[in-house]
């Protein structure tokens, strides 16, 4: 039992591309029609939001923190970008302050979790209110609509037939914040914080301004999500981009990066969030309703997350036995050269 | 002063003048004066809240002292921070290995340098097989035992080439093989010009690998030089109170409770538990037993045990001759039997409730079936305020606004309403004032007029001494010791706590 669990332990992101594959075949069994390339080719351009938030999250995450903001980031950052564009700015113009304000967020998000010590699920669901009100504030409740044919082609740009621009982009991304984190000198600092701040701090790593900078790359990646989010919609509702933290952060548990800080990669981020956008058109091809998608996404995060929870507990019971068991013997041995009476 | 190699011109290498730290009122470290030189093994040593760790984590820059400074080969430095102190070159290795486990043990030892990791691989290779260790290097750190977490703790300091190198309380979690090895390591780093701070509760240690030794008692260096002039009877010398007298005899007369007429009301039998081992102890009525014995010692393990709060390994609890072997709290705080907790924030108080929801709370069952019955938990409250003299503006106070003294007698009072026959008392007067510290006591002392059997667990040897009938002392998870009547001394008591107690006297 104990090699089972440490073997899911140390092997997640296997784990979340077995998960993925048995999804799909299972899926091809009932409706074969659901393997086709079009199909999956579907569903991997359908992740590309989902991708970048989780990307973004699951550096918060792997701190040991927590962002319920980015949904609403995207969502304004959406608004903004989507509204320069139409009213004639250019494409980097609209960017840059899309993610300018994207940062921003961040910012505001690691100020508050680390100098003024607020919890981060209460100071990030704060900033989420604070954002998705400004959204109704900045567009006056109204959709941001008429964008320019050519913003929104560019999600229709594909590379040797089949490759979509936006995807390429994404798994750039992910390769590049996947060698930054494991080669990069400073990218094992959100790991290491994650993983026990204490022993963090006592070897000398920024763990301050190391949290401060994930909180901030998640605002940036949020804000990168709402630009391809703008592009690829062709218009942004006020509520856009609602109830895509729940799924980001899904994506970032499914995809192995505990919740507790400190394990997981976002190559496993990338695959969670993979089925995570693929649920509401599997669903679909099952013949269920994608009502049922909310739902799903909620207990398959309370399943993944109690399960880890377990496990973490598990060992850290473990160690401690183990620590007062090592205490015991040299006590007996102490005991047997001093001739003590033990028993 | 008296280093072994010190030849009276050298630099120190690392020199600490008129270093003092307070908490709040609290008065931790007074001016505290200390040169350390090029390869001296220091042993640190002293009793619980004597300042050790305080004085060891102003070195690492996790505190800041209040006043005096700190140099460095002669030069004062800055230590603001735990990086400042790294460059510095002092390293500490914490009594809790604090490695990051989901990562590997070479991850572990070369994060933070700055320099790149195939130039702290190689340095890294050479380093081991110059110590001779025996370390995978690809292995997750949360895979190796206690003993080679520190270890690699040790390669962290010594990769980055510190001078100082800050152990505390290394062996308290290895095993006798794993200790030799780490008594190699310190003499190799002796010898090759590296400083060490050795703090330890071991006194037999310091003779085998401390060159010097520096005591300390309520934050001030009571005794120091090198480890020749020194023997054990001395070391606990050092640690004894000054205003303490040795032949102090008791105020209060020992009950000398007579095992075979009366049965006891708790009895333990060679019981087990993860960390302590085959304990075994009596406890009559208005008896108040003492168990002394130094942090780490197994007293609290063995107490939550017997509170059903962990697993039991071997061995049996008898109250009044019932079997309560891992039976749930809630069943035995019924059957009649209550522990005090050491850490009131953390287990004991519910702070932002009022005096009366704590002291009612363990027994609101006993008030009514479905609504509680305020006048009669009113009226015990006030019972309890008046009694324990709990100074509130009334019993609607909040508990977070009380003293540290009288929250603890808030704590006292709900262990108390629930009638038991057994209290176990986990260092009841840590942190609380004089005044409140008497009342305490008085209160310990009526339980025993009332025929409880009282268990007391103190670090605090005087108290101990004080109050108990009769001491039982632990030592590295096992009984050493007990004593009764006049044996019961500050001396006896602190020598048995620490390993080293030597009169022959009949082992229960």
């Amino acid at each position: 039992m104990n090699r089972i669990v440490r073997a899911i332990t140390q092997t997640r992101e296997l784990f979340t591309v077995a998960f993925l594959i048995i999804l799909f075949l299972g899926t091809g069994i009932v409706n074969p029609s659901f393997l086709a390339p079009d199909n999956i080719l579907l569903c991997l351009n359908g992740s590309v939001i989902y991708i970048l938030l989780a990307i973004g999250v699951s550096f918060v995450i792997t701190t040991g923190d927590i962002d319920v903001s980015v949904g609403a980031t995207l969502g304004l950052t959406a608004a903004v970008c989507a509204t320069m564009i139409r009213d004639g700015s250019s494409l980097i113009m609209a960017s840059i302050t899309a993610l300018t304000i994207g940062a921003l967020i961040g910012l505001v998000n690691g100020l508050g979790v680390t100098k003024l010590r607020i919890p981060a699920i209460i100071m990030t669901l704060g900033v989420n209110g604070l954002v998705r009100g400004s959204i109704y504030v900045y567009t006056e409740g109204k959709w941001v609509e008429n964008l320019p044919a050519v913003f929104k082609s560019y999600g229709q740009i594909t590379l040797a037939g089949f490759v979509n621009l936006f995807l390429l982009i994404t798994v750039l991304i992910v390769i590049g914040v996947y060698l930054y984190l494991n080669k990069g000198k400073k990218g094992k600092y959100f790991a290491a914080i994650g993983d026990n701040m204490g022993g963090a701090t006592l070897i000398g790593i920024p763990v301050d301004k190391t949290r401060i900078l994930a909180f901030v790359l998640c605002g940036v990646f949020a804000a990168l999500a709402g630009i391809i989010f703008a592009s690829k919609i062709g218009f942004v509702t006020p509520t856009a981009g609602n109830g895509y933290e729940m799924k980001a952060i899904a994506a970032c548990v499914l995809g192995g990066v505990s919740l507790t800080g400190g394990v997981g990669s976002v190559i496993g981020a990338m695959f969670g969030a993979i089925i995570m956008s693929s649920i509401s058109r599997i669903l679909v091809f099952l013949q269920f309703s994608s009502n049922w998608d909310d739902t799903i996404t909620g207990i398959l995060l309370i399943i993944i997350v109690v399960a880890d929870a377990l496990i973490q507990k598990h060992f850290k019971e473990k160690a401690r036995r183990e620590r007062l068991a090592a205490r015991d013997l040299k006590a007996l041995r102490a005991f047997e050269e001093m001739g003590g009476d033990a028993e | 002063m008296g280093s072994s190699n010190n030849d009276g011109n050298q630099i120190p290498a690392i020199s600490i003048k008129g270093i003092s730290k307070s908490f709040a009122s609290n008065v931790v470290l007074r001016e505290i004066n200390l040169d350390v030189f090029e390869g001296d093994v220091v042993a640190l040593i002293g009793g619980n809240g004597a300042g050790k760790s305080t004085l060891m984590k102003i070195l690492m820059g996790i505190y800041q002292p209040d006043g005096g400074e700190i140099s460095i080969s002669g030069k004062r430095v800055n230590l603001s921070t735990p990086s400042a102190a790294l460059a510095n070159g002092i390293y500490l290795v914490p009594q809790e290995p604090m490695l990051f486990p989901n990562m590997t043990v070479e991850e572990n030892i070369v994060l933070g340098f700055k320099e790149k990791r195939s130039e702290l691989h190689v340095r890294l290779e050479a380093l081991i097989e110059n110590l001779g260790w025996d370390l995978k290097l690809d292995r997750k750190a949360e895979s190796l035992s206690i003993a080679e977490q520190q270890l690699v703790e040790i390669l962290r300091g010594l990769l980055r080439n510190s001078k100082i190198l800050i152990l505390d309380e290394p062996t308290s979690a290895l095993t006798f093989n794993e200790i030799e090895s780490l008594f190699r390591i310190i003499t190799d780093l002796h010898s090759n010009g590296i400083s060490i701070f050795y703090i330890t509760h071991r006194l037999t240690e310091v003779f085998d690998i401390a060159t010097r030794v520096v005591i300390l008692r309520d934050g001030q260096i009571t005794m120091e030089g090198s480890v020749s002039q020194f023997n054990q009877e001395m070391l606990i010398q050092g640690l004894l109170p000054t205003n303490y007298e040795r032949a102090a005899k008791k105020e209060k007369v020992c009950k000398n409770i007579d095992g075979s007429a009366i049965m006891p009301l708790l009895e333990v039998k060679n019981f087990s538990g993860y960390g302590f081992t085959s304990i075994n102890l009596k406890v009559y009525p208005g008896e108040i037993l003492g168990l002394a014995g130094v942090v780490g010692a197994g007293r609290t393990e063995f107490a939550v045990t017997v509170f059903g709060k962990d697993v039991v390994k071997n061995g049996n609890v008898l109250l009044c001759g019932e079997d309560i072997t891992g039976k749930k709290c809630s069943t035995i705080i019924e059957k009649g039997l209550i522990y005090v907790p050491e850490d009131r924030h953390l287990n004991g108080i519910y702070s932002i409730s009022d005096v009366e929801a704590n002291v009612t709370s363990g027994i609101l069952g006993n008030f009514n079936k479905f609504f509680v019955d305020r006048k009669k938990a009113n009226a015990l409250t006030d019972d309890y305020i008046k009694d324990f003299r709990i100074k509130v503006t009334g019993r609607d106070q909040l508990t977070a606004s009380l003293s540290g003294g009288n929250q603890q007698k808030v704590v006292l009072a709900k262990a108390l309403a629930t009638n038991p026959k057994v209290v176990i008392l986990d260092e009841p007067t840590r942190g609380i004032d004089a005044g409140a510290r008497g009342d305490v006591y008085r209160i310990i002392n009526e339980l025993r007029e009332q025929g409880v059997a009282v268990v007391l667990i103190s670090s605090d040897i005087e108290e101990v001494v004080e109050l108990s009938d009769r001491v039982a002392t632990m030592y590295q998870g096992r009984i050493n010791h007990t004593f009764r009547g006049e044996s019961i001394t500050v001396d006896n008591l602190m020598s048995a706590s620490f390993g080293v107690y030597k009169e022959e006297v009949p082992h229960e």
